[in-house]
């Protein structure tokens, strides 16, 4: 019983740590700071092989991040996000195969591409709403895949292959293009995006715009703010990022095939890690991204097996959709508490005759 | 009240298919009056509210606010123009604050201090104490403050009101009808839409009847609840009731 007080009141003081830190108005910049640090001294601890798991969490840490974007805090479940990526991947790769320029001006390109894109489709296809706006993109995206597979300028059905020569960057890197340099540089866009989201997103007018319309869209017009124009510019931002991480991935892969970065498989991953790490959050795709990249990689690592933790990636949306559906954050942060699940739990047992 | 009107509809119409749902409204309000809107359930006092804000796009007549015809103009371009707007449900942005809620809105550009402006209007409408709190969490009647703070935030001349009473419990709706009568001697025109007929008695200049889409009857509310035609669309024909149900 003693024992038991104990842990209680050892759990509301640590909670009350936390709510009493995250209070603080310059919480985020120790945050923040806290895993610039953390970031920029991990590849010392590791070898190639963890560096390069490390890049591929936070690649997609920051893909997830930049889908709750739209899908999150616009609310426009946006299935033909992975598009974007594989985008931003093709027109690097032309922009060094074919025009023979370095790296950094093929990354600016994917980036413009990716708004002029993101524009032009999201003129019509905003004006959608539900489960329509999902279908229009999900068309989109598979659109663009057929479209690359036919296309003469990004390989077809060969693929396209990028330069590895370190000089291909553009500026002198050194210790040439290694493991740990695209590490860093994924590091950068990653707590980059992050770091947007919570600036852009979370504090200032126009974030609160982007949820106004999420919340309720004719109250948002209603209140003099152009959803029309909120929804685009929130859409171009989010695929921006996309095409940038596809950018950067093509350069560290050097081979890039239309059925890999411009397949549905990019997309749903990404709305599975949000999903999963709490929807509209700034900590979710953190999560959300870190869970699902590291379970499919330590499957296949300590398991033998690449497609195992796909079953298990099922039953935990399904735990989360079915019992806390603000995600593992909502969790943590008691958005979802317990006793909210257990009466998820006792409804769905009701329902099926469990109990 | 001045005479100049300042929200005008000439033959406005709204069809649904086979159904004329406002059916060639023209009505004047003046700048400074409140006017209110009865009806029975169906009448079409929610979508003539619609075909005001710019949420439809009216199949005849016009819309002039303020000297504007703004007639087919997209509703945050009326709502920048001065007419704000409630709903018939009431739609804060749940997962924002209170504060955050009145932040989102599209303040006129002459306006130099933001925050202090937010800091007036929820200290007028007594919500300044929940500011930090999250919408969800509210209760129903401090939803419909919150509301009526957000459109405070565009600094209107006109605002329209949908069923601002509904469901609140009447020392709320006191208030409520306090920070309407406080903003309406400050020179704000209301439009309001209320099934409350004592509110409309205590708070409305003068109210008008829509039936059937049709405005069938204008003038102070002690006379209109006698009209045989307001009768007749409340109760029916050849009904021996004495007027407006109150």
């Amino acid at each position: 019983m003693s024992a038991e007080r104990t842990d209680e009141s050892g759990q509301r003081g640590l909670r009350a740590r936390v709510d009493a830190f995250t209070a603080r108005e310059d919480a985020w910049k120790w945050t923040f700071g806290a895993a610039v640090v953390l970031l920029a001294l991990l590849p010392l601890g590791l070898n190639s092989f963890w560096t390069r798991i490390a890049l591929g969490a936070l690649m997609w840490v920051g893909l997830a991040q930049s889908w709750n974007m739209i899908g999150g805090y616009a609310g426009y479940l946006d299935f033909g996000h992975g598009a974007y990526f594989g985008v931003g991947g093709f027109v690097t790769g032309i922009v060094m195969v074919k025009l023979s320029l370095p790296f950094i001006p093929g990354l600016l390109l994917a980036g413009v591409a990716g708004a002029a894109l993101a524009y032009v489709i999201g003129v019509p296809t905003l004006r959608l709403k539900g489960s329509y706006f999902a279908i229009a993109t999900w068309a989109f995206a598979e659109a663009m895949k057929q479209l690359a597979l036919i296309l003469g300028i990004t390989g077809g059905t060969f693929g396209m292959s990028l330069p590895t020569a370190a000089s291909s960057f553009g500026i002198p890197i050194p210790g040439g293009l290694s493991e740990t340099f695209f590490y860093y540089v994924m590091a950068a866009l990653s707590l980059g995006t992050v770091l947007l989201s919570y600036l852009v997103l979370e504090h200032s007018e126009f974030g609160y715009r982007v949820q106004a319309v999420r919340d309720d869209e004719n109250a948002a017009e209603s209140l003099g703010i152009d959803t029309t124009r909120v929804k685009r510019q929130v859409y171009v931002l989010s695929c921006v990022i996309a095409a940038l991480f596809g950018s950067v991935y093509a350069y560290h892969i050097t081979f890039i095939h239309p059925n890999d970065v411009l397949g549905s498989l990019i997309t749903d991953q990404m709305v599975i890690m949000v999903l999963l790490g709490g929807l509209g959050t700034i900590y979710g795709p953190v999560v959300g991204g870190l869970t699902v990249f590291l379970l499919s990689r330590m499957s296949s690592l300590f398991l033998g097996s690449s497609t195992i933790y796909l079953p298990l990636i099922g039953v935990l949306i399904m735990l989360v959709v079915l019992f806390a559906p603000s995600g593992i954050v909502g969790l943590l942060n008691g958005q979802t508490s317990r006793a909210d699940v257990k009466k998820n739990v006792h409804e769905l047992a009701d329902k099926f005759d469990l109990l | 009240m001045s005479d100049t009107p300042i929200l005008e509809t000439r033959d406005l119409t709204k069809q649904f298919g086979a159904l004329t749902a406002n059916d060639r409204i023209s009505f004047s309000v003046s700048a400074g009056e409140i006017r209110g809107i009865i009806g029975p359930n169906g009448s079409g006092k929610t979508t003539f509210f619609n075909s005001l804000t710019g949420f439809y796009q009216p199949d005849g007549g016009t819309v002039l606010f303020d000297g504007t015809d703004v007639t087919g103009w997209k509703p945050f371009r009326i709502a920048r123009r001065g007419m704000g707007r409630t709903f018939q449900i009431v739609s804060p942005f749940k997962n924002m604050t209170v504060r955050q809620n009145l932040k989102a809105v599209h303040t006129p550009d002459d306006l130099d201090d933001k925050e202090a402006r937010i800091d007036e209007i929820l200290e007028f409408l007594e919500i300044d104490h929940i500011a930090e709190n999250k919408a969800r969490g509210m209760s129903g009647g401090q939803q419909k403050l919150l509301e009526l703070g957000r459109i405070l935030m565009l600094d209107p001349s006109c605002i329209l009101l949908d069923e601002p009473t509904a469901g609140v419990n009447p020392a709320l709706e006191k208030r409520i009808m306090g920070h309407i009568r406080a903003l309406n001697e400050q020179g704000t025109t209301f439009v309001i839409i209320e099934h409350d007929m004592s509110v409309m008695r205590a708070v409305a200049d003068s109210v008008t009847v829509l039936d059937q889409g049709q405005n069938i009857v204008e003038g102070p509310f002690d006379e209109v609840k006698d009209d045989p035609r307001v009768r007749e669309a409340y109760l029916g024909r050849h009904a021996d009731d004495e007027g407006v149900p109150i």
